[in-house]
């Protein structure tokens, strides 16, 4: 019976595996690279050393001339997304710059902007992330130099070759007040070795930015090695690992650990906002400072608005990111960090021995005992 | 008909092995048939390749060329044995009671007079439409030792902290839970398509009902079976979100963690990350070849013939009231212990326990909010958009990848099976990345529009639909359409007005199913969707990094409400354009 099928049928399936072959040939091996980059100055460059050389009103207002007739900023970003929302209706709303925003967490902002460029895609003009990506888009010199007073107000911590920090987030115990009574709170980091936290302290598990700062901290101190050592193992001893800050915040408020270690300040507040019993202050010094920056494309298709909003979120911005709760670069008024004392973290170790640093926290946290509920 | 068959035997071979000098030379023609089945082999081979290729490049190539560096990479972890150990514990646990709990609802459903049939189909929708984080969320505030519900109730009966979702037997139970509804769409459809008087015969020999049950009615349905539990293996293999949010609390890390720990540092090593996801490539081509063996046997299990048969429900008589008590306890248990904790929490600022002070603090603030978004509106009309697209494209293609597969005797048909089921394994991420990659250097306008997503989910459920689409055919005799072809029917015709409406409870299911699970696909849209072209996960994905679970809360009600709608407006259309319905 299959006759009536198989006379055209061999002529059928070679007929489909030519389409496919045609089609999947039409794309060249998946390498990358892109060899344009060290060709001297972009017309983007141009204009921001251009640009970069005035100051004051005459330089706003020559860039929101410009930015004006540009008419358009495409923004990737991994703020979050109220954040994000908040910031693009402000400055669209102060310039009349219709702002695209793609969000994302920030290893796919850098992963879009990596494979848009080994493809000579014009997708963004400016970038906000976090620090190890930013470092990686400098690294693959993606970004154009960024000049003006308003990086320059911006503290030491927070000036890289090619971004500049626009936030922090800052990474401080914090505890569920309905679980840890007054009084009982942890004072300091060792103070989260104590076994009276066992199975109810929360680590991390992406966490080993904050891990190496805090090491590197303690050997600064006087701690030897084989102390710290023991602090952390102590600390991870009946651990209960989280993964993502949020979750952990949100299991916090509903009591499912009693202390987090290293969550952001930030998402605390907002669930303290809410009505959450939980707390981060008076803040456990030193508090861990992660700096996550603007940066300037060098092939960015609109390059005076991408400088205008580095002014506007280095200036207006900051207070537009106060008002959601986050740390800014350079604080507008009073700052709420006066008395504190505050580290950066490690950036240095962070990007010449990540994966070592990362190995050795995921060791901690996976030889950890385990606890039974 | 009898007579007739021969004729077609005489016939064509005859002309076929005409000696071509002989022959006048005819310029070839392509009929139909020829441009359909070319044009479905065309689309299956190049969504599988494409992605796959790019995989495979990355992995084994870099810039010295060929390498197992990521293998070493990859697998030289001195803790992988046991991470690969935890997987399979994991994944075979959820995949068995997925299985089990499947197959015994959807038997109850199609083939007895059980009680309650109207919640089989909420049973069957809504653990699938949840997404899997909040229905994870939604068991951890059920059955956490400190804060689970479940726990508090229950504790006078049961004692302290009886249930601990936060273990591989608690992991094991909200993947089975999340994935059986799979295995219940997969086996409706096979048992709507099983001709019962076989069992009846059966009865009347003397079998008892469990004999029956064992020697009949499983061996029958075996292609579904096999199906379900391959793709719920793959699934269980690859899943992320229940071993993280529950296994790394008691230090239960699996294959997948390996992943992650893996991509977390600069520069990502996606060669390794390739290697892992090409060990499960190897499990997956393993898997669809031992099931093509085990269905081979094709007439064995071709329950709809020439035939007519008439599905009778079986009588449960006293084992009624416990078949829905049980039904009642399932749906409870699965849909609406979940559902409440989220229509709860969706009420709340934030999630706290029960109580006359929690109650006192609802309101609908979360909705507000919602409804405040002005891209939920633009998502959620992209979701549609993409959902009844992808689920329709998916399943009309897969209707004729299956009739390759099973009916035609093209060489190599297998590979066309292969294919479609292969992209099952592939990453979502990696899958963005080569999507990427392509359509930035085509020259087509699709970077950036609706159709790369498009294109990323009919390749990521493909497989689905090339499972749910072969399974139903294995059920349908040859000579149905082959009576058909005798009548003079074309290739065309009896395809569309004989295969089609048999494969119809098959394919719907397959339909719905993909709808449904587009809705929730984030991993590659992350990286592909642009602004204004927001789907309704990445808007999931913004409350959830937010840390606003009680407005995601709120957009999972809205999800379920939606879906629901849908879905039955989906069956109703179904029913009147003649599909069988119980």
């Amino acid at each position: 019976m299959s006759t009536w099928l198989a006379g055209r049928s061999v002529r059928v399936l070679a007929a489909g595996v030519v389409v496919t072959l045609a089609v999947s040939a039409c794309s060249s091996p998946p390498t990358t690279g892109n060899d344009d980059q060290q060709n001297g100055p972009t017309a983007a460059e141009q204009l921001y050393a251009e640009i970069g050389a005035l100051t004051g009103q005459q330089r706003r207002d020559r860039l929101v001339e410009l930015a004006q007739e540009e008419g358009a900023l495409d923004l990737y970003t991994s703020m979050n997304a109220d954040v994000a929302d908040a910031v693009a209706a402000e400055f669209s709303d102060a310039f009349d710059v219709d702002v695209n925003v793609y969000r994302a967490g920030s290893e796919t902002v850098l992963q879009r902007i990596l494979q848009e460029h080994a493809a000579n895609y014009q997708g963004n003009d400016v970038v906000e992330t976090n620090a190890n990506d930013m470092f990686s888009l400098n690294s693959e010199s993606l970004l154009g130099e960024y000049a003006g007073e308003r990086r320059d107000m911006v503290p030491d911590a927070g000036r890289f070759d090619g971004w500049t920090a626009t936030r922090f987030n800052l990474f401080a115990p914090s505890w569920n007040t309905e679980l840890v009574p007054a009084g009982q709170e942890p004072k300091s980091w060792e103070d989260l070795a104590d076994p009276k936290w066992d199975g109810k302290l929360s680590l991390e598990l992406s966490d080993y930015d904050w891990f190496l700062t805090l090491y590197k901290y303690w050997q600064d101190n006087g701690k030897t090695d084989a102390e710290i050592d023991q602090l952390f193992s102590d600390m991870a001893t009946g651990a209960k690992v989280a993964q993502g800050h949020t979750v952990q915040g949100e299991l916090l408020s509903a009591g499912e650990f009693a202390v987090v270690a290293s969550n952001y300040s930030y998402i605390v507040q907002r669930a303290k906002d809410r009505g959450a019993p939980v707390e981060y202050l008076p803040f456990v010094e030193p508090v861990i400072a992660r700096p996550n920056g603007i940066g300037l494309m060098r092939n960015a298709k609109h390059p005076a608005a991408a400088l205008l909003f580095a002014d506007w979120l280095l200036e207006e911005g900051q207070e537009v990111l106060v008002d959601e709760g986050l740390t800014p670069a350079i604080s507008p008024g009073a700052d709420p960090l006066a008395g504190v004392e505050v580290i950066p973290v490690d950036v240095e170790t962070l990007l010449s021995s990540s994966q070592e640093w990362s190995d050795r926290y995921e060791q901690l946290l996976t030889k950890g005992e385990t606890v039974s509920g | 008909m009898v007579t007739a068959a021969p004729d077609v035997r005489t016939t064509e071979p005859v002309g076929d092995r005409e000696p071509p000098a002989l022959r006048p030379r005819r310029r070839w023609w392509p009929t139909p048939k020829v441009v359909i089945v070319a044009g479905a082999v065309g689309v299956v081979g190049y969504l599988a390749v494409v992605p796959l290729y790019y995989l495979i490049w990355g992995t084994f190539f870099d810039e010295r060329g060929f390498t197992l560096d990521a293998f070493s990479r990859a697998y030289g972890d001195r803790d992988v044995g046991g991470l690969i150990a935890n997987s399979l514990w994991f994944s075979v646990g959820a995949a068995i009671l997925a299985l089990v709990v499947g197959t015994a609802l959807a038997y109850l459903q199609v083939r007895t007079d059980v009680p309650f049939k109207a919640l089989f189909f909420a049973a069957s929708i809504i653990p699938l439409i949840i997404p899997g984080i909040l229905y994870t969320i939604a068991w951890i505030f059920l059955a956490s030792r400190d804060i689970g519900l479940l726990n508090k109730l229950l504790e006078p009966v049961l004692g302290e902290g009886f249930f601990n979702i936060f273990s591989m037997w608690g992991m094991i139970w909200v993947e089975g839970l999340h994935l059986s509804p799979i295995v219940f769409l997969l086996m409706v459809a096979a048992f709507r398509s099983m001709d019962p008087s076989l069992e009846e015969s059966a009865l009347m020999c003397g079998a008892s009902r469990l004999q029956v049950i064992r020697r009949i009615t499983l061996p029958l349905v075996r292609p579904a079976v096999i199906a379900g539990v391959l793709i719920m293996m793959v699934r269980g293999l690859e899943s992320f979100e229940v071993p993280t949010l529950l296994g790394l609390q008691n230090g239960i890390y699996v294959f997948t963690s390996r992943i992650y720990f893996i991509l977390r540092v600069y520069p990502q090593d996606y060669g390794a990350a390739g290697a892992l996801a090409v060990g499960l490539l190897v499990l997956a081509v393993v898997g669809v070849a031992v099931s093509t063996l085990a269905s081979r046997s094709g007439a064995t299990f071709q329950t709809i013939t020439g035939k007519g048969f008439r599905p009778r429900p079986i009588q449960l008589g006293r084992w009624r009231p416990v078949a829905g008590a049980a039904i009642l306890l399932y749906f409870l248990v699965t849909v609406i212990l979940p559902l409440c904790v989220l229509l709860y929490m969706s009420l709340l600022g934030y999630y706290r326990a029960p109580s006359a002070e929690a109650f006192r603090s609802m309101s609908l603030d979360n909705y507000r909010q919602l409804a405040e978004m002005n891209r939920a509106t633009t998502a959620l009309k992209n979701s549609l958009l993409l959902g009844v697209g992808t689920a329709t494209l998916v399943m009309a293609v897969m209707a004729i990848a299956a009739w390759i597969v099973v009916r035609s005797r093209i060489p190599g048909r297998q590979l066309v099976d292969q294919l479609a089921f292969l992209p099952l394994v592939i990453p979502g991420l990696v899958l963005g990345l080569a999507l990427s990659f392509v359509y930035l250097r085509s020259p087509l306008p699709i970077y950036g529009t609706l159709l790369i997503l498009l294109i990323a989910y009919c390749t990521r459920y493909m497989p689905y639909g090339i499972r749910y689409s072969v399974t139903s055919m294995h059920q349908v005799a040859r000579e149905l359409e082959e009576s058909a072809h005798v009548s003079g029917a074309s290739w065309w015709q009896t395809f569309r007005r004989v295969l089609l409406p048999l494969l119809a409870p098959g394919l719907l299911a397959g339909w719905v199913y993909i709808l449904v699970v587009s809705f929730r696909e984030l991993s590659s849209s992350i990286l592909l969707y642009s602004p204004g072209n927001e789907v309704l996960s990445i808007l999931i994905f913004e409350q959830y990094e937010n840390g606003q679970f009680t407005v995601l809360s709120a957009l999972g009600v809205v999800m379920v409400l939606t879906l629901v709608i849908l879905v039955t407006l989906a069956y109703r259309l179904g029913a009147r354009i003649g599909l069988r319905q119980d």
